[in-house]
């Protein structure tokens, strides 16, 4: 019990053990693993969605935002040139000068001094008339650097202008003389059907490239303006100018956006190249040219942002999951709080149980110490094995309390004859108060023999006296009726004689192969009811040698057991009798002790079992 | 009449008074540690019964006790005697005493009970199952 209690101790001491067992850390563990696939997948499915978004509107806005920008520049750039061609094709005196055929002077001055100002003041590469009537061409810095001559292929553009009846018109050309490429304005001067001049402006291409540098989207993006064969006229590299968009492109792209014929909208495709990556494209035609603008960007430069939101996003998880998990394990251990409190209460309580169960065994163990010491006085009084040896000769005693101390004791006397007598007494009860009434009753049968009763009979009329006189003096208005069962039996074993008398016990002789039963008087003794002057009957027995002679009280046929846990009875004891003719008297006690065992089987002793047995010889 | 229950234990029987069809019984075995306290209760409520009522009592009593220590037995032998001497005084008091067809102990108790009673004392054997 002590053992018990202190292992449970060290179970329990350790509080926090408890409250936190593999369990509540299982619980823990996979609340936090939840919480993380639940954070991981929120911030996964928002990246996803930011990136579709992202990428969406890269297609449906941002490329063509930049080339409708780029094309707005360009588109832009040519109107002004456009129009400032117009200003020099459209002037008056100009118009006068060339219908002079250059040779008024004062209307030449101010014409060289207009093609000057266009040239130097609008910022254009340069500027031109040429006249059809003296087929001069004059630039700027008031100088002919041409006579145009049909035969001439560096002048076949100016009779080709002259004859296609276009008051304006846009030409990119290298110009062989400039050694330059140049986007050219030509207007004609007059009717158009019969026209005196070409006047214009030209662009450099370069200037146009930087704006093309200017809108560069990132180191990697391309944009470039392509002629209808896909030959590039103007990239942001320079190096790539006069080359084919082939080149740069995958033929089923370079083939899609050269033969699409739409006229200005935008369009955008994306495909993925020889390393694996994505690559976005849009292209749209200028309002000005029949070219097209393509913009070329790789997707992870256009989405670079997004490497923001990606690392933004896990940091802002690891944050929340951070949060997530302390604020569980603030919850749970606050939730664990009670039961923690309950635990220390219990543990509180069984200390308290276990105080209490250590003072009761003290208690108990002093109780038991009385009661072993009480057990000695109670053999003191049994019978000795010298007068058994005496009195019986070849004999057994099975002596049983229930208890440490019982109601059943066993009592001999010798006489000088040597014969003697042998008793078995029942008192009611067991255990202590069983105890006291042996004492008493031991005193009594003492004191009896002492004053020379003869016949068990006149013993029991006497024990029944003088017990009524002893218990029943003093005990009035309590109801206690005590009293004792008791079997005498007078031996003399020299001349094969017993006398038997009994209140409520019987004697058992077998004779040979029968079992008698004696049952003695119906009365016990020193009952309250019973009168004080109660005869006893005595019965007297001739034995022969060989004769088993039994006395027992009524623990031993009343011990349950069995199938049907009935008591074991008498006709049972009798078989038992039989069974044990041939074994001696000490291997009686064995076998009647053992058997009785296998019938209680688990059942627990019930009353006092005395039995004595003894061989006439 | 006064009603009485007491709950059976291992060591005490169930002893009921039924008030409908007023049947006292006791079932069950019976080896305390203080008989007289234990059967004590019965029978002040026993004197109650046969006391208070005047009029002609009729008490029906089954008991079925297949083991009585020595110290039961003299209460029960106390608690048949008072009945004795209600039945003499003519109140109509007749017994039952139920036992199992096995249990030779429980019959040689009640037969015992018996032998000093001039009341009707039925001994109903209970066959078993």
């Amino acid at each position: 019990m002590t053992q018990k209690s202190n292992d449970l101790k060290e179970n329990t001491h350790t509080g926090k053990g408890i409250i936190y067992d593999s369990g509540t850390i299982k619980v823990v563990a996979f609340a936090c693993v939840i919480i993380f696939i639940a954070v991981v997948l929120t911030g996964a499915v928002s990246y996803f969605i930011t990136r579709a978004a992202v990428v969406e509107r890269l297609k449906t806005h941002d490329l063509i935002y930049m080339l409708e920008e780029v094309s707005a520049k360009i588109d832009g750039r040519i109107e002004r040139a456009k129009e400032t061609a117009l200003l020099l094709s459209r002037d008056q005196t100009v118009i006068q000068w060339i219908i002079s055929a250059e040779q008024d002077e004062r209307l030449g001055l101010y014409s060289k001094k207009k093609i000057d100002e266009i040239a130097h003041n609008y910022d254009y590469a340069n500027a031109f008339i040429v006249s059809k009537v003296t087929n001069h061409y004059w630039a700027e810095g008031s100088r002919i650097i041409q006579t145009m001559t049909e035969s001439d292929p560096n002048a076949k553009w100016f009779f080709d202008t002259i004859a296609s009846g276009k008051a304006i018109d846009v030409k990119i050309d290298h110009d062989g003389i400039r050694q330059e490429t140049f986007i050219f304005i030509n207007t004609l001067v007059g009717a158009a059907e019969n026209p005196i001049a070409v006047a214009g402006v030209g662009l450099r291409l370069e200037d146009i490239a930087e704006e093309f540098r200017k809108h560069k989207f990132s180191e990697t993006s391309k944009l470039w303006l392509v002629d209808k064969q896909g030959k590039i006229h103007l990239s942001d590299d320079v190096s790539q100018n006069g080359r084919s968009l082939r080149e740069f492109i995958p033929d089923v792209v370079f083939s899609k956006i050269i033969e699409d014929h739409m006229p200005i909208d935008y369009r955008s495709l994306e495909y993925t190249d020889a390393y694996g990556e994505i690559i976005d494209m849009a292209y749209k035609s200028t309002e000005s040219t029949d070219w097209k603008l393509v913009l070329q960007i790789p997707r992870n430069e256009s989405i670079a942002v997004l490497g923001s939101i990606k690392s933004n996003t896990a940091i802002a998880g690891m944050i929340t999951l951070l949060l997530m998990i302390f604020i569980f394990y603030v919850i749970s251990h606050r939730i664990a709080d009670p039961l923690k409190r309950a635990i220390l209460l219990t543990q509180e309580m069984e200390s308290q149980v276990d105080e209490r169960t250590k003072e009761l065994a003290e208690k108990n163990q002093e109780v038991m110490d009385s009661i072993t010491y009480a057990k000695r006085l109670q053999e003191a009084i049994l019978a000795t094995r010298e007068d058994l040896d005496c009195v019986l000769g070849d004999y057994f005693v099975l002596w049983k309390p229930r208890d440490t101390v019982g109601g059943d004791f066993f009592w001999a006397h010798r006489m000088a004859s040597g014969s003697g007598f042998i008793a078995l007494v029942d008192c009611t009860g067991h255990g202590v108060p069983g105890a006291f009434m042996t004492m008493v009753v031991n005193s009594a049968l003492h004191d009896i023999i002492v004053q020379g009763m003869i016949t068990p009979a006149e013993i029991l009329t006497e024990l029944n006296r003088r017990i009524k006189a002893i218990l029943h003096r003093n005990n009035h208005g309590q109801i206690t009726d005590d009293g004792l069962d008791i079997g005498i039996c007078y031996v003399d074993r020299a001349h094969k004689q017993i006398v038997f008398a009994g209140a409520k016990l019987a004697l058992y002789i077998k004779q040979g192969a029968k079992v008698r039963v004696i049952k003695g008087d119906k009365q016990s003794i020193g009952y309250r009811s019973l009168p004080s002057d109660l005869k006893f009957t005595n019965h007297k027995l001739a034995c022969l040698p060989g004769d088993h002679i039994y006395l027992t009280t009524d623990g031993y046929i009343d011990q349950n057991g069995g199938e049907k846990n009935y008591s074991l009875g008498r006709t049972r004891l009798l078989q038992l009798i039989s069974k044990y003719e041939k074994i001696s008297m000490l291997e009686q006690r064995e076998a009647f002790e053992t058997d009785l065992n296998t019938y209680m089987g688990s059942e627990q002793q019930r009353d006092d079992i005395t039995m004595v047995g003894f061989l006439m010889k | 009449m006064q009603n009485i229950f007491i709950e059976k234990t291992k060591s005490t029987p169930q002893i009921e008074f039924d008030t409908q069809s007023h049947i006292l019984s006791i079932e069950g075995q019976s080896y305390p540690e203080n008989a007289f306290k234990f059967y004590e209760p019965v029978f002040q409520w026993l004197d109650t019964q046969l006391e208070q009522s005047q009029r002609e009592v009729i008490l029906e009593l089954n008991f079925h006790m297949p083991y009585i220590n020595t110290s039961s037995s003299k209460c029960i032998m106390m608690l048949l005697e008072k009945l004795e001497n209600s039945y003499r005084k003519g109140k109509k008091i007749t017994i039952r005493w139920y036992y199992n067809e096995d249990n030779e102990v429980a019959l040689e108790c009640a037969e015992e009970f018996k032998e000093d009673l001039t009341l009707p004392f039925d001994l109903c054997m209970v066959e078993e199952t």
